[in-house]
């Protein structure tokens, strides 16, 4: 029996999750918060449990504790009916390989109890496999397949869609072509989206919202408009000698906010730093400089600083 | 649940394992009445009574037909649900809003009610081809009696006790998650039933085979009770 709970703003909420298999902690207390109608980026390098918690959303592994919520209820080893309010995609798509890919997606829609006439053909057209949907799956490339399991996962027009890095395999252009789907579904129908990446740049441009585990633990959950109101420009410098360089800007231009990023970078993130000033001033000093130019911190730049320099990716 | 037995027979292409049964049951008829033939023309060798006694026909085919689907269940099974896991397709399968048990009991019982019906067809053909070519055979059929209640009883009860025998094959090959382990497990089961021990041939021995019974019924039962908690791997 379903259990009810009080109204959430959210349509994806787990609460605590963790999963221990054979004794090791994979996922711990990872707390996820999904608004309706947003994509999710579920960032993290590979190996930190990205996988797992997209199965225990999708039920297909059981939480060891805590709790996940879908559509305002929490999920029980035999809540069925919401999986019919879901499309997933969990490590790669599987398929009949002998029948085609017109026939899996027909034999997807009967388990659906989904009857809505040229649903299949329009899936097809909209991964762009319409001429190819007579074919075997057997024949198909992992491109063609990734593509059509999209087309499977929204092929019923599913309220929520879990994709666990649906663009693997795909060449540049059938990522933009995804992205631009996912955009369009989202926009257009209102259909929640969430995908897990290890690739920024694919998640960078569409999501609302990102969440970072790293280790099995969830370290930021984070719009990324905050991030980008957040985003602190900064000036990269590159010179030969950081410690002096560094003497320079603490002592001479009295700035505080700055860091030495590895032998020859430096950033400052002082707010009244100016590049004119600091090139003069380090030249004045005798300091040689390679670079120097304003940046400002990415998806990118964020995540490595949240998992701890990037380290796995 | 009835749609969920056609679903799995679309699938798993049903039309080419009838194919195949239809040629094993025409190979198996054809075996019988050679060997059948080569008895008659040695009749003067042997004991008449031997030859033309009650049921030894009736053996011969139980036995060939009974060998035949316990394998073919087996590998049925190793298609329907051991390939499953070991595909993770049964993860596309357990992603649908139908209950898991639901779903391992309905491609359990497409396998079971094809060879059900595939093995008590396959029997009555070629007990068929037996009793029309027996003119030209000059074989027995007296023991092939179509217009007695037992011949019916034992052609129904055998299937079903044979076919569902062989389920005892399922939670070996799900649990190694391999389609070679369910078929050998199979054969294993043919030469547990279909075997002699001495000369008490086991298939007769109603405490034996009422011991693999319950063992195929709580074979199904592992196979299924903790579907709906366990994580599928």
């Amino acid at each position: 029996m379903p259990v009810k709970n009080v109204k959430s703003e959210y349509i994806v909420q787990t609460n605590q999750l963790t999963k221990i298999v054979d004794g090791k902690e994979i996922v711990k207390e990872v707390s996820i918060h999904v608004k309706k109608g947003e994509i999710y980026g579920f960032l993290g390098p590979n190996g930190a449990g990205k996988t797992t918690v997209m199965k225990m959303l999708t039920n297909l592994w059981k939480p060891t504790f805590g709790t996940v919520e879908l559509f305002g209820e929490t999920l029980t080893p035999t809540s069925y009916d919401v999986l019919k309010r879901m499309g997933s995609i969990i490590e790669f798509p599987c398929f009949y390989e002998h029948m085609s890919g017109r026939e899996n997606l027909q034999l997807h829609c009967e388990y659906m109890g989904y009857y809505v006439p040229d649903s299949v053909d329009h899936a097809l057209k909209m991964l762009g496999l319409l001429e190819a949907g007579d074919q075997q799956v057997k024949r198909y490339s992992l491109g063609m397949k990734q593509r059509l399991g999209i087309a499977r996962a929204i092929l019923c027009r599913p309220e929520l869609l879990v994709l666990d890095e649906p663009t693997n395999g795909l060449d540049p252009a059938g990522m933009k072509q995804l992205r631009d789907l996912f955009k369009m579904l989202c926009a257009e129908y209102g259909i929640t989206i969430i995908i897990s990446s290890h690739i920024l740049s694919e998640v960078e441009s569409i999501a609302d919202t990102v969440g970072v585990i790293d280790h099995g633990r969830m370290m930021k959950e984070i719009s990324m408009q905050e991030i980008s109101e957040r985003n602190t420009a900064y000036i990269e410098l590159a010179v030969e000698d950081t410690k002096k360089a560094s003497y320079v800007l603490a002592d001479k231009l009295e700035l505080k906010n700055f860091k030495v990023v590895d032998g020859r970078t430096i950033r400052i993130y002082d707010d009244g730093a100016d590049t004119g000033v600091l090139s003069k001033t380090l030249a004045l000093n005798d300091i040689a400089i390679q670079f120097i130019g304003r940046k400002s911190e990415s998806l990118e730049d964020y995540f490595l600083k949240v998992t701890g320099e990037g380290n796995g990716l | 649940m009835m749609k969920l037995i056609r679903l799995e027979w679309k699938k798993n292409n049903v039309l080419k394992y009838i194919r195949n049964a239809v040629i094993t049951t025409a190979v198996i008829a054809i075996l019988i009445v050679m060997m059948a033939g080569e008895l008659v023309r040695s009749a003067d060798e042997i004991d008449a009574e031997y030859l033309y006694g009650k049921g030894i026909l009736g053996t011969t085919v139980e036995l060939f037909v009974h060998m035949v689907y316990i394998v073919f269940t087996g590998i049925m099974l190793a298609s329907f649900i051991v390939s499953a896991y070991a595909k993770k397709t049964m993860h596309l399968m357990f992603s649908y809003p139908i209950n898991r048990k639901k779903i391992l009991l309905s491609q359990m019982a497409a396998v079971w009610i094809f060879n059900f019906l595939a093995m008590i067809v396959s029997k009555l053909s070629i007990y068929m081809i037996l009793v029309l070519t027996s003119s030209f055979t000059e074989i027995s059929t007296v023991d092939i009696s179509f217009g007695e209640l037992s011949f019916w009883l034992d052609i129904l009860l055998g299937s079903a006790v044979m076919v569902s025998i062989s389920y005892i094959a399922l939670p070996i090959g799900v649990q190694l998650k391999s389609s070679k382990a369910t078929i050998i497990a199979s054969v294993i089961i043919v030469c547990l039933t279909q075997g002699n021990v001495g000369s008490v041939r086991l298939v007769n021995n109603i405490p034996f085979i009422v011991i693999l019974f319950v063992i195929s019924v709580l074979s199904v039962y592992l196979s299924v009770y903790n579907v709906e908690t366990k994580d599928l791997s």
